[in-house]
């Protein structure tokens, strides 16, 4: 079984390659290159699965999951990430980057119990991380 | 190959509920479960995805008649709408109604009524306790 519970951070971004002209970072990128930067409210779905504890009757506390989740979403929420945020300064902000980083902030409090990791940029673009190995589930 | 046929019907109800474990002391209570241990219960307006797979009839076109299913789902949840589980449903008489366990029972009393439909089986329930927190629940 598993749960999955959803958050938001609102953050701005560039995608842009600093090696190359303005208009190639056009070419590639887009409006997503537009000099000053554009934002996007994000949303986060953390699933986590595991058996169900007899005594709390939860697979994982929920308080301990939002803390674990938060110190990421406090770092990226309001910023720019390009800019304030150090592995975006080497790191594209792009969704799928975006979606790895978060998985690595909170996959060494979570463990095993992290299965999945979904990041909705807008209502119509969406980037899930995932270990296919560590991955039992078709759902 | 062949192909799977899933079905999801949603439906929603209302229900408060405490989280207790009534083996703990009250401190451990409270620093495990926070608010939702307050004495007197709290509710949500859960949501309730039903998903069940099955052949399509090639008469009828459906795994399942909605009207059975929706009959089924209203049954089974007349034991949990506009009550409070802890008091009011015998299944959690002694076990912690966190959305885990509430996505359990469910399960069972749903597949128990599911049982004698040939065509169609239980594939999932996801239970939404709000908005941004559901609960999945599957057996093979």
């Amino acid at each position: 079984m598993s749960l999955t519970k959803t958050y938001r951070f609102s953050a701005g971004h560039r995608l842009y390659i600093k090696e190359l002209s303005e208009e190639e970072n056009f070419r590639i990128f887009d409006t997503c290159s537009n000099p000053n930067g554009h934002g996007h409210d994000y949303y986060v779905h953390v699933k986590v699965a595991g058996d169900i504890d007899p005594e709390s009757g939860m697979i994982l506390n929920l308080q301990e999951l939002d803390e674990t989740v938060n110190i990421v979403i406090d770092e990226l929420d309001h910023r720019r990430l390009d800019i304030e945020v150090p592995y975006f300064e080497v790191n594209q902000p792009t969704g799928e980057n975006i979606a790895k980083y978060m998985w690595e902030r909170i996959k060494p409090d979570l463990g095993d119990k992290l299965i999945h990791l979904k990041l909705s940029e807008t209502s119509n673009s969406y980037f899930e991380y995932y270990e296919e190995d560590n991955y039992p589930y078709e759902r | 190959m062949g192909f799977k046929k899933l079905l999801t019907k949603k439906m929603e109800f209302s229900a408060s509920h405490r989280y207790w474990n009534p083996g703990w002391s009250e401190e451990k209570n409270i620093s495990v479960f926070g608010k939702s241990a307050g004495p007197y219960g709290h509710g949500h307006n859960y949501s309730l995805e039903l998903t069940v797979e099955g052949e399509v009839d090639a008469e009828t076109g459906m795994i399942i008649n909605l009207y059975e299913l929706k009959s089924v789902m209203k049954d089974v949840l007349r034991g949990f709408d506009h009550k409070h589980l802890n008091d009011d449903n015998p299944h959690f008489k002694d076990l912690v109604p966190t959305t885990e366990n509430i996505a359990r029972v469910l399960w069972d009393l749903l597949e128990e009524k599911l049982e004698d439909n040939p065509r169609c089986s239980l594939y999932r329930v996801r239970l939404y306790e709000t908005h941004d927190l559901y609960v999945d629940y599957w057996r093979k």
